[in-house]
């Protein structure tokens, strides 16, 4: 497993393991009154994930040093834009129709909508480093 | 993903040169070892640059390396 793949492997399971949290713990998306917590909820949950995020890169680099100070390649550089392409059309698509939905057929409040859109997000970077994954593994 | 016509000879130029691992290769091209593998294997066709580059490691011309069209391995 390339040194690219595993910092895959290690972002893709510190996002689903924090927004697991996040999601379970924050289940008012159509509450009518959320109260300020749903925002420091978000924030604690960002905070967990860099935090998680920075050990397993120094842990990474203390155990592969020579790995670490290399340079991507134009294969690793054309696989992240490969995944990155990805993400967006799962960003978009879940943005606009997480905002359909909340909208027009269960009329959830403001905050419900930046939630759905925040949602949008953490699924489009799950799919990011999971096609990341998947394209690492088969060589392009 | 559409299978590559792009065929090589990596292989038998490697073992030709002193049985050259994918890492001391990647190393004297400057891409990684998975990345050597990924060519070798025709799962990815490289950039002309790394293509000359290669040529260049084993000393023969680009279309010794690289073949478009017919099968070597």
């Amino acid at each position: 497993m390339s040194f690219r793949e595993k910092t895959a492997w290690v972002t893709l399971l510190a996002i689903v393991g924090v927004s697991l949290l996040y999601w379970f713990h924050v289940p008012t998306l159509f509450d009518p009154h959320p109260g300020t917590w749903v925002l420091h909820a978000m924030a604690v949950s960002l905070l967990a994930y860099l935090l998680i995020e920075c050990v397993a890169w120094i842990v990474l680099r203390v155990k592969y040093p020579q790995d670490a100070r290399t340079p991507k390649d134009e294969r690793e550089r054309l696989i992240d834009l490969k995944a990155i392409r990805v993400a967006y059309y799962v960003f978009t698509a879940c943005a606009l129709g997480g905002m359909f939905v909340t909208l027009h057929v269960v009329g959830a409040h403001i905050v419900g909508l930046g939630m759905v859109i925040f949602m949008a997000f953490v699924l489009s970077q799950i799919v990011k480093h999971a096609a990341r994954i998947v394209y690492h593994r088969r060589g392009a | 993903m559409a299978p590559t016509l792009v065929t090589n000879s990596i292989r038998q130029l490697r073992f030709a040169h002193g049985e050259m691992t994918q890492q001391a290769l990647g190393e004297r091209v400057g891409v990684t070892r998975q990345t050597i593998n990924a060519i070798e294997a025709g799962k990815y066709s490289p950039s002309l640059e790394v293509a000359f580059r290669m040529a260049e490691v084993f000393g023969v011309r680009v279309d010794e390396v690289f073949h478009y069209g017919k099968a070597s391995r």
